[in-house]
């Protein structure tokens, strides 16, 4: 029992670490201004390769970009402003 | 005589000019007419193909491959040696259309049923709410959020190897629930979390887990949560924590008070370093269920009970070239090691270790030919007096596999 305890308490510990560490590093709940300034082509670059190659943008049509941006969201959890931004380029690419 | 002459020459460009206007009235009609039954046409076209409200679409993957394995198998220092060969199995064959219906720009319903072990399933069936910039809400038969290899790094177009880390994927349940998630900005990092809600895995008699039951066995829900960090601006790290807390012991039996803790630590770095891509993949899964009272399988009148502790890793390590000719850009090389415990004493108890390498050939972005070698060694920790000991066994695959998703 103590051992479970103990990496409840691990992982407690960690998630705290993670949030506060988060909350103190930055101003506010909100991106810099470089990282809100960021184009679709580099949030494209940045975020798709995290767990597979870059998409081409002439794989789907426009629409079909619009449905996927929203199944990337829920399986990335990139924020909506990156979503927004990616499906754009991948749109206007094409 | 002058006079009359301008005249008669005014009257003759009056005529010429009033008769050229209707020519050229005549003509530039018909060009009007033209132009616009055109554009009428085109409009028509456009209004046919304005994106309405819906859209449906099938996406989806599939994998096939070949696998030959040679499998050494020592109990009391006798050994065992069998050979297989077979189609279509590298590692899993599997074919799973995935259907995405968006319904405005709030909802989206994701449908993955999957044909792969001579038979059908389903990976995923769920409905999304975008509810908020960045807060989603899902409902359904879901993955849970624990950990990141089955969520986002497993399918065989993605994964860089033909085979999954031995038992991080089974340990993480698809189930019934609801699900709240979403990814936040933060200064120059992000944060993005991930909460469910669900009926639960359910123990069964030999202390094993079992999940994705459509009625809840113990009224008990289960919740599951992982939180993740990208502490640089580019993306390139993400650090997450997960845990999976509930009852997992069936209403009404012996291990009704049974519980389950679980917890998964996950990591995720690329990155390139000219002239290479750098993918770094690690997850660490540990299940902790509370020691119960098991039936002897070989004598009902005994019980046996055991340190239900199971733990699961793996380190992935891929590159692929960023600089170089067209063909030489499309390999990729990937090693990875894996470890699985099982719990020791139990009817399934076991220490076992792989060592993947594998080499990949990226037709498109999302098209592979992969040929991987894995070198696994298994050393039972089943209980001999349960009858479940079957000693070490040393499997050597090669796996040719192909993936696609479209």
């Amino acid at each position: 029992m103590k051992r479970y305890l103990s990496l409840h308490t691990i992982t407690l510990a960690l998630v705290i670490v993670f949030v506060i560490t988060a909350i103190a590093s930055i101003n506010g709940c909100a991106p810099t201004k470089a990282v809100a300034a960021k184009s679709g082509a580099q949030l494209w670059a940045e975020n798709c390769q995290r767990c597979h190659n870059t998409p081409s943008p002439a794989s789907f049509s426009a629409e079909q970009w619009e449905t996927i941006g929203m199944h990337m969201q829920t399986r990335a959890l990139i924020t909506q402003a990156e979503r927004e931004k990616i499906v754009d380029f991948l749109k206007s690419s094409r | 005589m002058k006079k009359k002459m301008y005249q008669i020459l005014g009257m003759f460009l009056l005529i010429m000019g009033g008769t050229l206007s209707q020519v050229y009235a005549q003509n530039s009609g018909g060009l009007d007419s033209t132009v616009l039954d055109r554009l009428n046409a085109l409009e028509q076209q456009a209004n046919y193909q304005k994106p309405g409200n819906d859209h449906f679409m099938v996406a989806g993957l599939t994998t096939f491959g070949f696998a030959a394995s040679k499998t050494t198998n020592t109990v009391g220092g006798i050994s065992s040696i069998s050979k297989t060969n077979s189609f279509p199995d590298a590692d899993h064959y599997e074919f799973s259309p995935m259907f995405l219906w968006r319904h405005g720009n709030k909802f989206l319903l994701e449908f993955e049923p999957s044909f792969n072990n001579n038979g059908l399933s389903v990976n995923w069936a769920d409905v999304s709410y975008f509810a908020l910039p960045n807060l989603i809400i899902r409902a359904g038969y879901l993955v849970l959020p624990f950990g990141t290899y089955a969520k986002r790094e497993a399918a065989g177009w993605i994964d860089k190897l033909a085979t999954d880390p031995m038992g991080i994927a089974d340990m993480t349940p698809t189930d019934y629930g609801v699900e709240v998630e979403g990814g936040l900005p933060l200064g120059s990092m992000k944060l993005n979390y991930d909460v469910a809600v669900s009926n639960g895995s359910q123990l069964l008699s030999d202390g094993t887990l079992t999940s994705g039951n459509i009625v809840d066995n113990n009224n008990n829900k289960t919740v599951t949560a992982r939180i993740g960090w990208l502490p640089f601006s580019n993306s390139s790290l993400e650090l997450g924590v997960s845990g999976m807390f509930g009852k997992v012991g069936d209403l009404g039996s012996p291990y009704q008070n049974a519980t389950g803790n679980m917890y998964a630590f996950d990591l995720n770095y690329v990155k390139t370093f000219h002239p290479i891509l750098l993918n770094i993949k690690a997850q660490y899964n540990i299940q902790n269920i509370t020691n119960e009272n098991y039936v002897n399988p070989n004598d009902s009148t005994q019980n046996y009970s055991f340190n239900n502790h199971t733990t699961a890793g793996f380190v992935q390590c891929s590159i692929r070239p960023t600089e170089a000719n067209n063909f030489l850009k499309n390999f990729e090389i990937a090693g990875r090691y894996t470890s699985y415990n099982l719990p020791g004493n139990s009817t399934f108890g076991s220490d076992q270790h792989s060592v993947t390498v594998g080499l990949d050939y990226w037709l498109t972005w999302r098209t592979v030919v992969k040929a991987t070698y894995e070198a696994y060694t298994g050393n039972s920790t089943a209980s001999k007096l349960l009858g479940a000991y079957n000693g070490t066994t040393n499997t050597n695959t090669f796996y040719l596999q192909f993936s696609i998703q479209l």
